[in-house]
């Protein structure tokens, strides 16, 4: 057996010895002395879960609300390296089938049942029961075949093939660890408030309108980088929600709520621009981890079946003169399928030129030849028309206008882009039905095996949840074989070449337009301090933050 | 017996009674209903341009010389928009009104001629309706059928129906009750003819100066319902879903939300004075 946790644990002394003046956790603030009690809102654009367990489904405000509540077995730091959490330490065995967990003896639930190895066995059971009807969880687990409790602080996970993405999907908050006896009380009443070992406890749920955590008086699992050990500053979270971006950034300039997420590319501009000169709002802004935002083409049906009409499509939309006036320059185009904080990613930008010319040719090729009396390509007497469902929960109104400037400019080449402005999900049920030619979508996971979730042919089955990931509907044993090569191997140079050869695949093939870096965008009162992101999954987080008077 | 016919002849001339004659303000929005008009019939006459051309390099244009709204978000051309915008927010506005008044018809119709049993019916059906908020009777047309256009303009016109209903109701029962009607029965007219020619004229006419308020308080309905993503589809030109799709810039691009409002407000504004003038003139 080879030890690979040995520099990990050097790395945690390292940062032990430092973490008195720490500031990693910090924003740009001058230093001031944290103040208890006081309760903090916060407004989320990301839509209310449907279910409070992570665990359940599995999406971005299931995480956002989680993660100061439920803790993970691993963390990461701001490099993405990973760090220990509730976990001291992992080791690999050398055929890398059998991963032994090294666990903290000394944190207990908020509801009292001690955190040990047996509580990693009934919460990975837990993820892996069809019952829960978990997808990312689920899919992050795939090659978990089992684990056992070794003894109370050690928990073994054995796999049916190498996982090299094992301990950054145990990072995620789709993972944490609830007590086992919570999990026992049954989907309804766990969903309702699960119990995790984090600085806050679900206490309250109105549905529809928010949820409030309170302060765990015997927190001591701070993640790696935190400011302080102990319990949190705050008495107090109420976590709202607001969906219209408008009315949350209103909100936070009225004082109604302290802090917000999903702001809008000119309100960001206007608040730096602002924060510069001493205002009394900032951001904090961070890549989040996993897929960039990108317009996925179901090349299971019509139209997109046929490689040159998505070919045509995707040199036909002209997306970067928007990128430019509608982010106000706020984010990047991306060439990549990955988000720029995810390593591996590979840009291929010359199969993403814009040729209208070239799409016109390859629409002719692919037999859409006549055109109607609105200038839309018609074959067989069908319309070259392409469902474009927009879930308004993940795509801010920005992204939206730039959909509508793709709908002009495909029109041009004879496209009739139809947008479905959708709830989240509305949206979710059109994917499942396959009922759409084009969709923007996002996935957030903090490692590059997010390609082989997103593009292996078997996640066009639907997960438990009914979530199918690979919208895209790809469906090719080379890209296949590729994905699961570098989830199998570590060594770095071997998975590089493994993820571009897949990368590669998919951009020459025209699956999938690469847009921009989803952007955690978190607007906040100056009054308070201590906030800062988890590099995980760049998620606010609450442990360390308190409010000024 | 010729003052009876007297009497009958005179009703029929009321219509075309002198009244006052129009002043500034009715001229104005006499105007404007016709500048309207003529962007909904032919809107490349006011605005050549392609109301759902774009251009992101020219995004975000304060209103200046070539576009004197402004542009949007996505560099289109808002004066060019709305102008284009005023044939669906005015067919939507027309359309649901008569789809309003045509179901008020047949329930007042009925309620008021039909015998006490219909009359209690539609009666109570009526102030069932009443209880909802108009705009919660569209939404719950909406939710039901799918948003867009044509259902949108549809929940409008069944959510105005019982308002004109009652109307229509009270007015048939009153004109029922007149003498000239006795006296058209006294002179032994058909039915039908009674009812063509002496109760249906006398009891729709004041309806339709209503009717003239009510296309603007349509027109604001139907733009509500596309504010609220029920209505028309983006890009569509249609002033609620502009002012829908602007308000996310209101703090730093006003003319985005500014223009379309005001297309809407004038709107409202000009059908009410018309509708106030018609009813000032409308026979006793």
């Amino acid at each position: 057996m080879h030890r690979r946790p040995a520099a990990l644990l050097a790395l945690t002394a390292a940062s032990a010895l430092v973490l008195a003046g720490c500031s990693a956790a910090e924003p740009a603030e001058t230093p001031s002395t944290p103040v208890a009690g006081g309760t903090l809102t916060y407004a989320t654009g990301f839509g209310e879960p449907t279910c409070l367990d992570p665990h359940v489904g599995g999406n971005m405000p299931q995480a956002l609300v989680g993660t100061n509540v439920l803790e993970s077995l691993f963390s990461q730091d701001e490099e993405g390296e990973i760090v220990p959490w509730l976990a001291t330490g992992a080791t690999v065995s050398d055929d890398g089938l059998t991963v032994d967990v090294a666990l903290r003896d000394d944190v207990t639930f908020t509801d009292g049942t001690p955190f040990d190895a047996a509580a990693v066995v009934a919460n990975v059971e837990h993820m892996k029961d069809p019952e829960t009807a978990s997808s990312t969880a689920i899919l992050a687990l795939g090659k978990v075949a089992e684990v056992t409790a070794v003894d109370a602080t050690t928990a073994r996970f054995t796999l049916s093939e190498p996982d090299s993405a094992l301990q950054e999907s145990l990072a995620q908050t789709w993972l944490a660890m609830e007590s086992p006896a919570g999990l026992a009380r049954g989907m309804d009443e766990n969903c309702a408030g699960p119990i995790g070992t984090g600085p806050f406890v679900f206490t309250e749920w109105v549905q529809q309108d928010h949820v409030t955590l309170t302060r765990n008086e015997d927190w001591n699992s701070a993640p790696e980088g935190a400011a302080h050990e102990g319990a949190a500053y705050l008495d107090e979270i109420v976590w709202r929600f607001i969906p219209d971006s408008a009315t949350r950034f209103a909100a936070l300039q009225s004082g109604e709520v302290d802090v917000i997420d999903e702001m809008q590319p000119d309100n960001v501009v206007a608040v730096q621009e602002a924060a510069a000169t001493g205002g009394d709002f900032d951001v904090l802004v961070g890549a989040l981890p996993g897929a960039s935002i990108r317009l996925e083409l179901n090349s299971g049906y019509a139209p997109f079946d046929d490689e040159r009409v998505r070919k045509a499509f995707i040199h036909a939309a002209d997306v970067n003169p928007g990128i430019e006036s509608l982010f106000f320059g706020t984010v990047d185009r991306s060439y990549s399928v990955l988000s720029s904080s995810t390593p591996f990613g590979a840009s291929f930008e010359s199969e993403y030129t814009i040729d209208s010319d070239l799409a016109n040719e390859l629409l002719d090729e692919a037999g859409w030849t006549e055109r109607d009396a609105e200038g839309y390509r018609v074959k067989d007497g069908k319309r070259l028309t392409v469902d474009f469902p927009i879930s308004t929960n993940q795509s801010i109104p920005a992204e939206v206008s730039l959909f509508e400037q793709i709908q002009a400019t495909t029109k041009a080449v004879g496209f009739d882009v139809q947008l479905h402005p959708l709830d989240l999900s509305s949206w979710y049920g059109a994917l499942a039905e396959w009922d759409f030619g084009v969709t923007s979508a996002i996935y957030t996971k903090n490692s590059p095996d997010v390609l082989r979730i997103l593009y292996h042919s078997d996640n066009i089955q639907p997960a438990p949840s009914g979530y199918h990931p690979n919208h895209s509907h790809v469906s090719i044993p080379e890209l296949d074989a590729a994905l699961t090569e570098a989830g199998q191997t570590s060594d770095p140079a071997e998975r590089a070449a493994l993820y571009e050869q897949a990368q590669k695949i998919l951009a020459e093939g025209a699956y999938v337009l690469p847009l921009y870096d989803h952007l955690s965008k978190i607007g906040y009162s100056t009054d308070v301090q201590g906030l800062s992101l988890l590099p995980t999954l760049q998620i606010p987080y609450f442990g360390d933050a308190w409010v000024q008077e | 017996m010729t003052a009876l016919i007297g009497a009958e002849a005179d009703v029929r001339a009321r219509g075309g009674d002198g009244g006052r004659m129009l002043g500034a303000a009715q001229w104005v929005a006499i105007a404007f209903l016709g500048l309207l008009l003529v962007a909904a019939v032919a809107p490349w006459l006011l605005a050549p341009g392609d109301p759902l051309a774009i251009d992101p390099g020219e995004a975000f244009l304060a209103p200046q010389w070539g576009h004197p709204f402004g542009t949007d978000e996505s560099g289109r051309d808002i004066y060019t928009r709305v102008v284009h915008g005023a044939a669906p927010s005015l067919v939507i506005g027309v359309a649901a009104t008569a789809i309003g008044i045509a179901l008020a018809l047949v329930l007042g119709l009925a309620a008021a001629l039909g015998g006490r049993i219909v009359d209690f019916g539609v009666s109570r059906l009526l102030e069932v309706l009443f209880a909802f908020p108009g705009l919660l009777l569209a939404l719950l047309v909406i939710t039901v059928y799918g948003p867009g256009v044509v259902t949108s303009t549809i929940a409008v016109g069944l959510a105005t129906a019982p308002g004109y209903a009652r109307i229509i109701r009270s007015q048939t029962r009153s004109v029922a009750a007149s003498p000239y009607v006795e006296a058209a029965v006294v002179l032994g007219r058909s039915r039908t003819r009674i009812l063509s020619r002496h109760i249906l004229p006398n009891a729709v006419v004041p309806v339709f100066v209503l009717v003239t308020l009510g296309v603007g308080q349509a027109i604001v309905w139907a733009a509500a319902l596309s504010y609220l993503g029920l209505g028309a589809e983006p890009p569509a030109a249609e002033w609620g879903a502009m002012l829908f799709a602007g308000k996310n810039y209101l703090a730093t691009a006003w003319w985005l939300t500014f223009f379309p409002g005001l297309a809407i407000v004038l709107s409202a504004a000009a059908t009410t004075v018309l509708g106030r003038a018609l009813q000032r003139r409308r026979p006793q």
